[in-house]
């Protein structure tokens, strides 16, 4: 019954005389091709990234080929230069894997503790979003890859050891985004503002200030809200559009909008 | 003799990624197989609901892990339509540009594997040595050599850099001589055409029937090709033919898979000359702040408060390297995707292999499956 079932194929033998005599030259042109000029690198003794690779361009089987310098766009371990990073939260906000925590750093005041990225390199995907985040350019990807470790907590670099990778001066992502000329700004509603003053203690740019406004004369049986008689005046220039101001305000009456 | 079923698979070398092919054999002879697939769901369908528009993009380049930014291309159309924004053309032509570079860089990986499923090492390291030139041009311009995160809902993150051009065109001279080696290796052997020729046999209203879409459908001799028959982005001013061919068994799949390959330099050919010559925006202006282009998307909450939009649905379907793929995005109005569904080319593929494997031998079934070109990670999601 088996037999029947099988389907028809073909049976006959080699078609001629060289009938793997050509796939063998083409191997052997390769394998001499190879002696000569090798396609690979002994990587842990040579590295993509020394000089005689870096500068040059691929080698693959003698040909030279490839994009010189591809290195330097590689997106590997960040590197953060604490001295710019206003702990804006930008790169927390963005980052799709929850891998980026803001954890204090010495350097702020009491009032406006000095938060910088700690990264779990475990959960990082190396997307590069919260280095396009970056409003002041602190954060950056670099091209050092090695990360191999015997700890898990070994992966989780605190703003310190991505300072000291940023001191290694590696090359560093050389395309960077230009912020659209368009861009939103944030917008106030006034008559639900209490003044609390929230968002201008929370900006990381310090552009928000609470301005007085007029305390408007209550008519007879009305009774005035209950608020301080202030409102804050966000400077576009200065806003990098973080959007904390939004985050922490209690009566959502800052909102991202156009200028009218 | 008795019959008796044997698992192939999760793990084993002829799968390329976890799943289990169990067939029914008698003797040397497959009577039944079934597939079971779901080994590596990792639930990007549903992750999706809960991620911003761009941030999804990160998903798509794990989905295929051969062919990330088709997928990003697949999902970034849909996502455009259901959010109403218009890429500029510069950025359509260089997604062609990716997308044409990963059909060679996945048919190139195919190849590899195959020959390697038929025991042939040497043509495995060739394909591969290939590819890594391939993923040279992807890293100068995208960063990355696997997940690219290149596109953006409205555009792609950055032009190409000075130089790009230049470099697509030696390597595609320097490929075209590659695909003759290819061509002496497997189909200058007696031993490979024998092992390859008249097994697997899906035969056209049988793919028809299926669903069975791509290379497959192709090498049974139906021209069906969604760059074609459903343009989208800029295929349509592009020069090219649809590769077939009329055996419907493994060497057909073969000598499509090769002709496509070099369909896919002529097409690059034709893109690298349009870049040179209009340069131009890469992201559409007025995509609204919260989508972050640019950018990442930025913020997780508060961003749409008092801000109204329109909804949308988004639907597209491109020609993946593995076959037709399709996205369907829903824009309820939110920050994030109400639902976003896709279509696995290879999934569809793969629930046939009960019509294409039995009456062969169970020696045949590595030449069979890897002329389908299973990606797992697509099948699953």
């Amino acid at each position: 019954m088996a037999s029947s079932e099988m389907k028809e194929r073909r049976t006959e033998g080699p078609s001629s005389a060289l009938w793997i005599a050509k796939p063998l030259a083409t191997a052997a042109r390769q394998f001499l091709k190879s002696l000569v000029r090798p396609s690979t690198i002994v990587y842990p003794f040579e590295r993509l990234e020394d000089p005689q690779f870096r500068d040059r361009v691929r080698v693959a089987s003698g040909e030279p080929i490839g994009i010189g310098r591809v290195w330097d766009n590689y997106r590997g371990v960040h590197a953060l230069n604490i001295a710019t990073c206003i702990s804006c939260n930008l790169c927390a906000f963005s980052c799709p894997d929850l891998c980026i925590d803001m954890v204090t750093v010495p350097g702020g005041d009491p009032k406006h503790p000095k938060k910088c990225p700690q990264i779990d390199y475990g959960k990082c995907s190396y997307c590069g979003f919260c280095s396009d985040a970056c409003p002041e350019g602190c954060l950056t990807m670099t091209t050092r890859y090695e990360l191999a470790t015997s700890k898990r907590s070994e992966m989780v670099f605190s703003p310190q050891q991505l300072y000291e990778v940023f001191e290694r001066k590696l090359p560093m992502n050389p395309i960077r985004l230009e912020r659209p000329e368009n861009e939103d700004a944030i917008l106030l509603e006034g008559p639900l503002c209490i003044g609390c003053n929230a968002c201008a203690r929370d900006c990381p740019t310090q552009c928000i200030t609470m301005l007085d406004i007029p305390k408007p004369t209550a008519k007879p049986g009305e009774r005035l809200p209950k608020r301080i008689w202030k409102e804050p005046v966000i400077n576009d220039s200065d806003c990098v559009r973080c959007g904390t101001c939004i985050s922490v305000c209690p009566k959502e009456c800052l909102f991202w909008g156009t200028h009218p | 003799m008795s019959e008796m079923w044997i698992n192939m698979g999760p793990q084993h070398p002829m799968t390329h990624g976890l799943w289990n092919l169990r067939v029914r054999i008698e003797g040397e002879i497959i009577l039944d197989a079934d597939p079971e697939m779901g080994y590596l769901h990792r639930g990007i369908e549903k992750i999706s609901e809960d991620r911003h528009y761009n941030e999804i993009i990160t998903l798509m380049d794990r989905t295929c892990y051969v062919a990330g930014i088709a997928w990003e291309h697949l999902y970034i159309q849909a996502a455009e339509q259901a959010l109403h924004v218009t890429p500029p053309e510069r950025a359509e032509y260089i997604r062609v540009l990716t997308e044409e570079m990963q059909r060679l860089a996945s048919h190139i990986m195919w190849y590899a594997a195959f020959v390697q499923d038929l025991g042939l090492m040497s043509p495995f390291l060739y394909g591969m040595r290939d590819r890594d030139l391939l993923l040279d041009i992807f890293q100068s311009f995208t960063g990355g050599r696997l997940t690219y995160e290149y596109m953006r809902v409205g555009g792609v993150r950055n032009d190409l850099p000075p130089g790009t051009t230049a470099q697509v065109r030696q390597t595609m001279d320097w490929l075209m001589d590659r695909f003759v080696e290819y061509d002496r290796l497997c189909l200058g052997s007696d031993i490979f055409r024998r092992r390859c020729d008249d097994i697997g046999v899906l035969k056209a209203n049988d793919c028809v029937t299926y669903g069975v879409t791509g290379p497959m459908l192709r090498a049974a001799g139906v021209a069906r090709d969604l760059r074609k028959d459903r343009p989208y982005a800029v295929y349509d001013q592009l020069e090219f033919d649809v590769a077939r061919a009329d055996s419907a068994d493994v060497t057909g799949r073969y000598l499509v898979r090769l002709q496509e390959m070099r369909q896919s330099v002529r097409i690059l050919r034709q893109v690298v000359d349009w870049l040179d010559g209009h340069p131009g925006p890469v992201m559409a202006e007025h995509v609204p702040r919260w989508l972050g282009a640019p950018y990442a998307p930025i913020g997780r909450e508060g961003y749409l408060v008092k801000r109204s939009y329109p909804k949308g649905l988004g639907f597209s379907a491109i020609e993946e390297p593995h076959g037709e793929a399709a996205a369907y995005v829903v824009n309820e109005g939110g920050e994030h995707p109400y639902r976003v569904k896709f279509r696995s080319p290879v999934f569809v593929n793969l629930s046939a292999v009960k019509k294409y494997l039995v009456g062969y031998r169970v020696a045949d079934i590595p030449p069979i499956l890897g002329s389908v070109d299973v990606c797992v990670g697509e099948v699953d999601r």
